[in-house]
């Protein structure tokens, strides 16, 4: 018989859902492509029902649902630093207390009210082990050193762990408030991003900047030779205040923050002491990372690093750490953030309390919901779209022929994504040779801010012509987690970004079929297996996962066509 | 201005609000585009959901419609309370939509079901017609969102009048006594989710005041004896159990 694991996910950031089937994935989701709410935080409800209902089993069939961290821990941390902040700590207090005493400390009764979940069978994860079994257990390694790094679990805002035939044996950690995911949240803020959301945007700025105010970032987040670091808390807020994660002292050493929503220009002073202070933290952030990985190395002697937690995300410094750390190979797991915390809680539950057999775990980019052709078919009619169906061959040929035609496509193929980065199964593609792609999906489609790159997507065995990936970078390069400078920027102007490198995901044939024949379409076109490839939503919107939300995205943005599985819509029908 | 005697308290209070309190009328505006995305998406899933393929068109187009319209109202709320005011922080807490659209565990349509999903639809778009008439009055001074406020009206007019439709050809295929009850138990609803916000407000207040007394009595001492222990340590820290044992697994601490 068959044994199935959950874990979730939730109550903070992005909440998520995994269920395993004798250790192997079956399905995986973040609660948001349900609820439609982008970084949806709240239990993950309908992630958990669909991952079952998908397998076919009920949550009684279920051996073990993992929480991912120990919620009565948590609560513990937030306490005793609201005790220690007295009295300016009293808004966060009284926000936070409420909100962990009428909802997050009962998140047991909960599982079990809401999901069904038998007592007996629900077990709570640590944050950070959720963390690292989610890459560990993921990654193709029996041996590896594993570092996790994000804002805050429990306590633990960074751990260093050995991974072998035992389990995850954990190391050494770094505690809240001294934190590397913490301190880039605050300056997202101090840049005028949204926290949670806009650190991408730090890091498509940085580039524009020169990193002079190293020195200064320094002095506040200190860097120490073992590894360690250490926050100077006169200048953040986060471990008190409710609202603001920075103190009037920064901004009496860095100047006046960025007001959210403004526009960006380079060319203006203002601008470029932002984008300054943005590669000044891009800068630390990666120093720190390549010092805790040096470390690491050095406590385990292995030639292998598994990565997790969000600040793994960042694909700038992944680089970073492959090139300056003594690690040879890297691994990311593509859900690096709090979603991916459910797929780790579920690993850990399956290989570290039930004791269960190591197996290829079967890590694809679609782990989400599918739609079969009849229905999409039955809706497309339905709604009166304008739309044929087409054989496998001529649906790729006519792709092909869209891009080549300087289309903006809209790709809706086979199960959703898992995780953040969209990666050709519910993407907008486009041709990357045209430099003013760029330009025109941000007038037409995402709105968002001029200053961020789009990526490319090249067919594996081909990439190296394209971008010089760094060895050992096989593994992120296929979740578009690691940068690479670009080999000759006349080629992809459209996904090359301002200092010649291409956040590249590099495509295989036995992980996304369909995508890697139509790259190889695109190449008889264009003569470049490439595409421009952003996740298919709006601003401020999810990733779309039906096809009539799918649908709905294309009428409402300025998208020329949009292939759902085997139909090619067009513009047209009810009100064009 | 022609507002109905039972809308003229609501003028009144809005009024005063509006004018009186400074940033309030962008906050109103970010809180109308919550209201709408929360339609659009409770439409959007009975698109998926409705048993009645006929229907799928209708509640697709009134889903793109409400979609624009919290489009349209962020964007006013925006123009209207300038960057970085207390608007942009409403419109960045997706809080705000758990008092208006899709609700909880299951989508609207699948709570109510297709009858009572129609009478709701028409329910609540006649009252929102009626409140929306109110705020066009009130902004007179400000063209582009009384624009803004007409050009919505002019799509709720269609809203009201397909689910009216749906509701009067029940009552023609005899379906009368249901659909009445159809309605009233939206009324009823709408009523009870009503006063539950209201408590939910006074909750809050409540709650704020006891954990105010909680935090300066309660937690005060403790600060006093533990700024005389150490702080939590700096470093990279050792940890306690490399591999925890696996009972601990059960546990929530
Ligand atoms: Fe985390
Ligand atoms: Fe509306
Ligand atoms: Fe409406």
């Amino acid at each position: 018989m068959s044994r199935y694991v959950l874990g979730l996910s939730g109550l903070y950031h992005d909440s998520g859902a995994a269920l395993l089937c004798d250790g192997k994935i079956v399905a995986a989701a973040n609660e948001e492509r349900f609820s439609r709410l982008k970084h949806d935080s709240s239990l993950p409800v309908h992630a958990a029902r669909w991952c079952l209902s998908y397998a076919g089993v009920k949550i009684e069939d279920v051996e073990l649902v993992a929480w991912y961290e120990k919620p009565l821990r948590k609560f513990e941390r937030i306490l005793v630093n609201q005790i220690l902040e007295f009295p300016r700590s009293f808004t966060a207090f009284r926000r936070s207390t409420f909100s962990w005493l009428t909802d997050k400390l009962w998140v047991r009764n909960r599982l079990i009210k809401e999901l069904g979940v038998p007592a007996s069978r629900l077990v709570f994860g640590e944050h950070h082990r959720s963390h690292a079994a989610s890459a560990f257990y993921a990654s193709p390694w029996t041996d590896a050193a594993v570092l996790t790094v994000d804002g805050v679990g429990e306590w633990a805002t960074t751990t260093l762990y050995q991974g072998g035939g035992e389990g995850l044996a954990a190391r050494s950690e770094l505690r809240f408030p001294h934190s590397i995911g913490l301190m880039y949240s605050a300056f997202t803020a101090y840049l005028g991003f949204a926290v949670n959301d806009g650190e991408y945007k730090v890091m498509g700025m940085a580039p524009y900047g020169r990193p002079r105010f190293v020195d200064e970032i320094r002095r506040v987040f200190r860097l120490g030779d073992d590894g360690a670091f250490e926050v100077d808390l006169d200048y953040f807020s986060w471990h008190w205040s409710a609202t603001d994660s920075f103190t009037e002292k920064l901004v009496a050493l860095l100047g006046p923050p960025r007001f959210p929503g403004e526009d960006f220009d380079p060319k203006r002073p203002e601008d470029q002491r932002f984008a300054d202070i943005a590669a000044s933290v891009q800068q630390v952030t990666e120093d720190a990372l390549v010092g805790l990985a040096t470390r690491l190395h050095r406590d385990t002697g292995q030639r292998r690093l598994c990565l997790a937690g969000g600040v793994a995300l960042n694909s700038v410094a992944n680089r970073q750490i492959l090139l300056r750390s003594p690690f040879e190979e890297l691994f990311v797991q593509p859900a690096a953030g709090d979603a991916g915390g459910a797929l780790g809680a579920a690993l850990w539950a399956w290989n570290e309390v039930l004791g269960g057999p190591r197996v290829d775990v079967g890590l694809v980019p679609g782990l989400g919901q599918a739609s079969p052709d009849e229905q999409t078919g039955e809706m497309l009619s339905d709604l009166k779209a304008h739309f044929e169906r087409l054989d496998d061959d001529t649906l790729v040929e006519r792709a092909a022929e869209d891009v080549a035609d300087g289309k903006v496509l809209g790709w809706v193929q086979g199960r959703f994504e898992w995780g953040p980065r969209s990666l050709g199964h519910r993407s907008i593609l486009a041709d990357p040779r045209r430099a003013d792609m760029r330009d025109r999906i941000n007038a037409r489609v995402k709105y968002r801010e001029l200053f961020r790159p789009f990526a490319p997507s090249i067919r594996a065995d081909v990439a190296h012509r394209y971008v010089d990936l760094p060895a050992g970078g096989e593994q992120p390069a296929q979740w578009m987690l690691l940068v690479a400078p670009v080999k000759d920027p006349e080629i992809l102007p459209a996904t090359t970004h301002v200092d010649g490198t291409a956040r590249v995901q590099t495509v295989y044939e036995a992980q996304n079929p369909r995508y890697h024949r139509l790259l190889d379409a695109v190449e008889a076109r264009t003569g470049h297996p490439a595409l421009l490839n952003t996740s298919f939503n709006l601003k401020g919107e999810p990733m779309v996962s039906s096809p009539v939300q799918a649908y709905a995205t294309f009428k409402r943005s300025g998208l020329d066509v949009l292939y759902l599985g085997n139909f090619r819509v067009e513009r047209g029908g009810v009100d064009g | 201005m022609n507002i109905a005697l039972a809308d003229r308290p609501l003028w009144l209070l809005s009024w005063l609000v509006w004018r009186l309190i400074p940033g309030r009328g962008a906050v109103k505006l970010a809180e109308f585009s919550f209201t709408e995305l929360g339609s659009g998406l409770d439409m959007l899933a009975a698109v998926e959901e409705t048993p009645r393929r006929e229907m799928r068109a209708r509640y697709f187009q009134h889903a793109l419609d409400e979609l624009r319209h919290s489009e349209l109202f962020r964007n006013r709320a925006r123009a209207v309370g300038g960057s970085g005011g207390r608007a942009e922080a409403v419109l960045d807490d997706l809080g705000y939509i758990d008092s208006h659209g899709i609700r909880g565990k299951t989508s609207l349509f699948q709570q109510l079901g297709e009858r009572e999903f129609l009478a709701f639809v028409w329910v609540a778009e006649s009252r929102a017609a009626q409140q929306f008439g109110v705020y066009i009055d009130l902004l007179g001074t400000d063209p582009s969102t009384k624009e803004m406020f007409n050009n919505i009206a002019r799509d709720e007019r269609f809203h009201i009048a397909y689910s009216r439709a749906e509701l009067d050809r029940m009552i023609a295929e005899g379906e009368g006594r249901a659909a009445s009850w159809a309605v009233l138990r939206v009324r009823v609803r709408r009523l009870g989710e009503a006063w539950l916000r209201f408590s939910r407000v006074l909750g809050d207040v409540m709650s704020g005041l006891w954990l105010g007394i909680i935090y300066f009595i309660g937690v005060g001492p403790f600060a006093w004896l533990a700024r005389r222990t150490e702080r939590p340590k700096l470093g990279l820290l050792p940890v306690a159990a490399a591999l925890p044992p696996r009972e601990l697994a059960w546990e929530m601490g």
